[in-house]
């Protein structure tokens, strides 16, 4: 009896789990395209999030337009380019890689290059200005038998 | 390092600096929009008050002012007055039109903000968001002007009070509604 009242708390536990990953599985193609269409779009109003993220009302509403749009047979570029055309530069999640927008793609590239650049210039002029060691000192007679002495009573 | 070397280091960071400062300082409302001189999206939806459709075709040909707001935004309250100062300024010119698009809103908010605060013009009804979109709209309240060919010629985002109102007046509306060119806003 304990064993059948355990499993049917299980049960019950376990209940909500098959809906939800159904609804992972159940995902259509259209799901699949409209979330990446969305993830590739700006939220307008939380700035630092894509639409397919952000809870705004309005990410919500570009999602259903991006989803009637695909519904209708447009492409995902061709949505896109849409969005672009009526909030600009500024909707992609990513710049597009043109003008001006290439300082922002391979500045950082710049900078790490001509900084380790000016970094090596550094150290190799430095160890280049630095003098050699001078050699040790050399060992007089009277020092070198001093060290014979002890090395051969240690022994 | 050299003394060459030194001054364009101090050259770049000063760059720098002066990008991150601008950018820290800058407004961020400010972010130009690429539907000057485009045409202007049409649209149908129900009035608000009336339930009647309202489409910008039937507007064809004349200088329509078109004000996105809601009820609950504070901005929208502050600007009120203003707009229904303007519609009163300009609503016997027979080429002039102006309309609201309530955005993301409940339609009974929408109806007792308009009863509360008064409403001169027609409103249309964004039910899903597309007029909105269409306009590349990022908040409300924010406010277009289309000329008498259907082409955007000005974007406002923000409440058209105080010097706005003044530059909207008289560099905009009053030239289009004259047959001269209006000045760059």
């Amino acid at each position: 009896m304990k064993w059948i009242s355990i499993f049917c708390c299980l049960s019950l536990l376990m209940g909500p789990c098959p809906s939800s990953w159904a609804g992972v599985v159940d995902e259509s193609e259209l799901d699949i395209q409209t979330r990446e269409i969305a993830k590739t779009l700006r939220c307008t109003v939380c700035q630092t999030e894509n639409i397919w993220e952000s809870g705004a009302p309005l990410a919500q509403q570009m999602r259903n337009v991006i989803r009637e749009r695909l519904a209708q047979g447009q492409t995902p570029e061709e949505i896109r380019a849409y969005f672009l055309s009526r909030y600009g530069d500024y909707i992609l999640m990513q710049p597009p890689k043109r003008g001006i927008n290439w300082l922002i793609w391979l500045g950082p590239f710049l900078l790490l290059f001509f900084g380790s650049l000016l970094l090596l210039r550094e150290v190799i002029r430095w160890t280049r200005a630095t003098p050699p060691a001078p050699p040790p000192p050399t060992l007089d007679e009277r020092a070198r038998q001093r060290l014979d002495r002890e090395l051969h009573s240690e022994s | 390092m050299s003394r060459g070397t030194q001054i364009t280091l101090i050259v770049i960071l000063v760059g720098l600096f002066a990008l991150f400062y601008q950018g820290l300082w800058g407004d961020p409302r400010h972010i130009p929009t690429v539907l000057i001189g485009t045409k202007a999206p049409t649209f149908i939806g129900p009035d608000v008050e009336t339930g009647r459709p309202i489409s910008l075709d039937q507007f064809r040909g004349k200088v329509v002012v078109l004000n996105f707001w809601a009820s609950w935004c504070y901005e929208c309250r502050v600007e009120h007055e203003h707009i229904l100062r303007l519609h009163r300024e300009f609503q016997h010119d027979p080429n002039f039109v102006m309309l609201g698009v309530n955005y993301q809103d409940e339609l009974s908010d929408a109806q007792r903000y308009l009863q509360r605060f008064g409403s001169s013009f027609p409103h249309v009804r964004d039910v899903k968001g597309t007029i909105a979109i269409d306009y590349g709209v990022y908040g409300v309240p924010e406010t277009f002007v289309i000329d008498q060919h259907g082409i955007i010629r000005y974007k406002h985002v923000g409440p058209i009070v105080g010097p706005t109102y003044d530059d909207l007046k008289q560099h905009m509306l009053m030239p289009l509604l004259t047959g001269t060119e209006p000045s760059t806003l």
